[in-house]
């Protein structure tokens, strides 16, 4: 496929996505039908309650789970019926994720954190760290790059982790609730490494929220409830947050 | 970060718990390598004994008439056997037997009477009569005097049991029964499994020995053929001789060669078995493995879970937790196979043969507990290695 056809394309396009947890009394509809698509180098905020099926929306964005139906296409690519070692080839390579609990391997060091998508991916160790090095620079945590996990303060894990996710050079960024286990000052620096990241890459993100201020650093929001989208709507110019004027200010 | 430094790390965190999930392992390779070198160790000692001493043995000993049976004189031997029709006069018959092959002939008896130092005692040394060729046959040297036919010899063992503290113990007196005979003889401790038995005993003149217990047959003719290579032929020879004096064929003529072949054979089946029970506590010792790397996965969950968000393959997880288990049983497989090499060397100092480890054991069980982590770390890691990433991560 053509840079130029890419760059016309979703990154992400669903329709009828359904999700359904149990089986009969217990049956819980978490997705119920939802279309979405997703152009390249958006920044895009999920909100919803809990229960609303915005975590479930994110992780069979992300691969994590299979849909009970609808289809999905990954920039062109038709992943409804892909084979689950196919699944685990996009996962962590060309969609990336963030967790609120951020999820770094403990017994690793961050760098080594940093590398493993890489190494799944059979990346040369060469390229793989030098990639890794590059990756924890941007987000700034580079001096870290040797500590482990557990020397890092939370904020600075969830830079591991972001710096974790884009490192591959992923084509989508999935952030579940990125912000959620942070104090105010380093959630908002992570909102500001994403801003950075789809500014100066044009990397597309989407991040699960449920906090509207978090939802504001977007450029576009979907609200969602029972399972359904019920508002989808661009922040206004005057409305978006940017992190790094509010630190500044 | 390879599968296996992966492994090495997650044992060496739960240490306590690692070694005693290789305890089984230890425990079954240490006793599979230890009972088959052992039992290697002592089929190649019995092997050396044999062709340094009863290569060239022909024994003649009682059988059923006509049975044919090829049992060994020593062990048909035993009460219970076929009663004895063999005598004094068919040594002598062999013996006389013009064939070149044939170089020694001692008629052996057992005299079923009490041994000691006064009269009518017993010291629990064993008597046999013998002709004056039997110590030329059984390879036993004489320390001091000889079989002259007046008195008794002693073998080694049998001097130090009788008169303890004594150096020379020639010209006593023992009582058989209630005979007195003077000590005339003191054989040399012989060495090998084959002088084992003449060490312990006493030895009369077989004439003398016979009237004393009212016996006219004896338990066993040797025969000593002139070298290795006329074996056969002078088993053939004392066959023809004693099937023309005993028609019913109420004898076996057996060579030593055969009993090796029955020692070796039996040492082996034993070893076998006893190595096959052992193999048995291997797999207590897999499964074991299979409890613990079961537990290992569950609690590992979180981090399978964000292994696969990272793009880890089925194939990926898969590998990682059998090579845990793999490196589990293979370090468990090493400390047995040492532990085993050092009970082995102390066994067989004790036992006074060479010791050491049989090269195939070592192999055998490294290669069978490699398959036993394997074998069981398949099924803990399958499971891991199908969790879908978002159950695995859900549970904290």
């Amino acid at each position: 496929m053509s840079q130029a056809l890419q760059a016309s394309e979703p990154v992400i396009a669903v329709t009828g996505l359904t999700k359904i947890y149990g089986q009969g009394e217990a049956q819980v509809t978490a997705l119920d039908g939802v279309g979405l698509e997703i152009p390249r180098g958006q920044m895009m905020a999920l909100m919803g309650p809990s229960g609303s099926g915005k975590s479930t929306l994110m992780q069979v964005l992300g691969l994590l789970d299979r849909p009970t139906s609808g289809t999905y296409r990954l920039n062109g690519q038709d992943l409804s019926r892909v084979s689950s070692r196919a699944m685990a080839e996009l996962r962590g390579r060309r969609i990336a994720f963030v967790f609120q609990s951020i999820h770094l391997l403990p017994r690793l060091s961050a760098l080594h954190n940093v590398e493993l998508p890489m190494i799944y991916a059979r990346m040369p160790s060469a390229e793989r760290r030098q990639r890794a090095l590059d990756a924890l620079g941007r987000v700034g945590v580079g001096a870290l790059a040797h500590r482990m996990p557990n020397q890092l303060s939370g904020g600075q894990a969830q830079r591991v982790a972001i710096a974790r996710a884009v490192a591959p050079g992923p084509d989508l960024l999935l952030a579940d609730e990125p912000t959620g286990a942070l104090d105010r000052a380093s959630g908002r620096e992570v909102l500001g490494v994403f801003q950075t990241l789809n500014e100066s890459m044009g990397l597309t993100i989407v991040m699960v929220t449920h906090d509207p201020l978090v939802g504001r650093h977007a450029e576009r929001i979907i609200e969602m409830e029972d399972g359904h989208f019920i508002r989808d709507y661009a922040v206004a110019d005057g409305e978006r947050l940017f992190a790094h004027q509010e630190v500044s200010a | 970060m390879n599968a296996f430094a992966i492994a090495l790390d997650s044992i060496w965190r739960h240490r306590l718990r690692s070694v005693l999930t290789a305890l089984g392992v230890v425990i079954g390779v240490f006793a599979v390598v230890t009972l088959t070198s052992l039992g290697a160790s002592v089929r190649s000692y019995v092997q050396g004994q044999f062709a340094h001493v009863g290569a060239t043995i022909v024994t003649v000993s009682p059988a059923n008439p006509g049975s044919g049976a090829k049992k060994h004189p020593r062990f048909a031997g035993a009460p219970g056997g076929a009663p004895s029709t063999l005598t004094v006069a068919d040594a002598q018959a062999i013996a006389a037997a013009p064939h070149a092959h044939i170089q020694r002939v001692s008629a052996v008896a057992d005299i079923p009477l009490t041994l000691g130092t006064t009269p009518g005692a017993s010291s629990g040394v064993a008597v046999s009569g013998v002709q004056a060729p039997f110590f030329k046959i059984e390879q036993i040297p004489f320390l001091h005097g000889r079989f002259d036919g007046s008195g008794v010899v002693l073998g080694y063992g049998a001097a130090h049991t009788l008169f303890p503290g004594v150096a020379n113990a020639m010209g006593r007196t023992v009582y058989v029964g209630t005979h007195s005979f003077t000590v005339v003889g003191l054989l040399k401790k012989g060495s090998g499994i084959a002088a084992l038995q003449s060490n312990r005993e006493v030895f009369l003149p077989i004439g003398t020995g016979l009237k004393l217990a009212g016996l006219s047959t004896v338990a066993e003719i040797v025969v000593q053929a002139n070298s290795t290579q006329n074996v056969n032929a002078a088993a053939t020879a004392v066959t023809q001789v004693m099937t023309a004096r005993h028609p019913s064929k109420n004898f076996t003529v057996t060579k030593e060669s055969q009993l090796l072949n029955t020692v070796t054979s039996t040492v082996s089946t034993i070893t076998t078995f006893l190595a096959g029970l052992a193999a048995i506590s291997l797999l207590v010792g897999g499964i074991g493995i299979m409890n613990i790397m079961l537990v290992t996965v569950t609690e590992r969950f979180r981090e399978i879970g964000i292994r696969k968000a990272m793009g880890a393959r089925d194939g990926d997880i898969l590998v990682q937790f059998v090579a845990e288990s793999v490196l589990l049983a293979l370090l468990g497989g090493a400390v047995g196979v040492g532990l085993s090499a050092i009970a082995s060397s102390i066994v067989a100092h004790l036992a006074g043969f060479p010791g050491g480890l049989t090269v195939s054991a070592v192999v055998l069980a490294l290669v069978f507990s490699i398959l036993v982590g394997g074998v069981f770390g398949v099924l803990p890691a399958m499971r891991a290695a199908r969790l879908m990433p978002v159950d695995a991560l859900r549970t904290e």
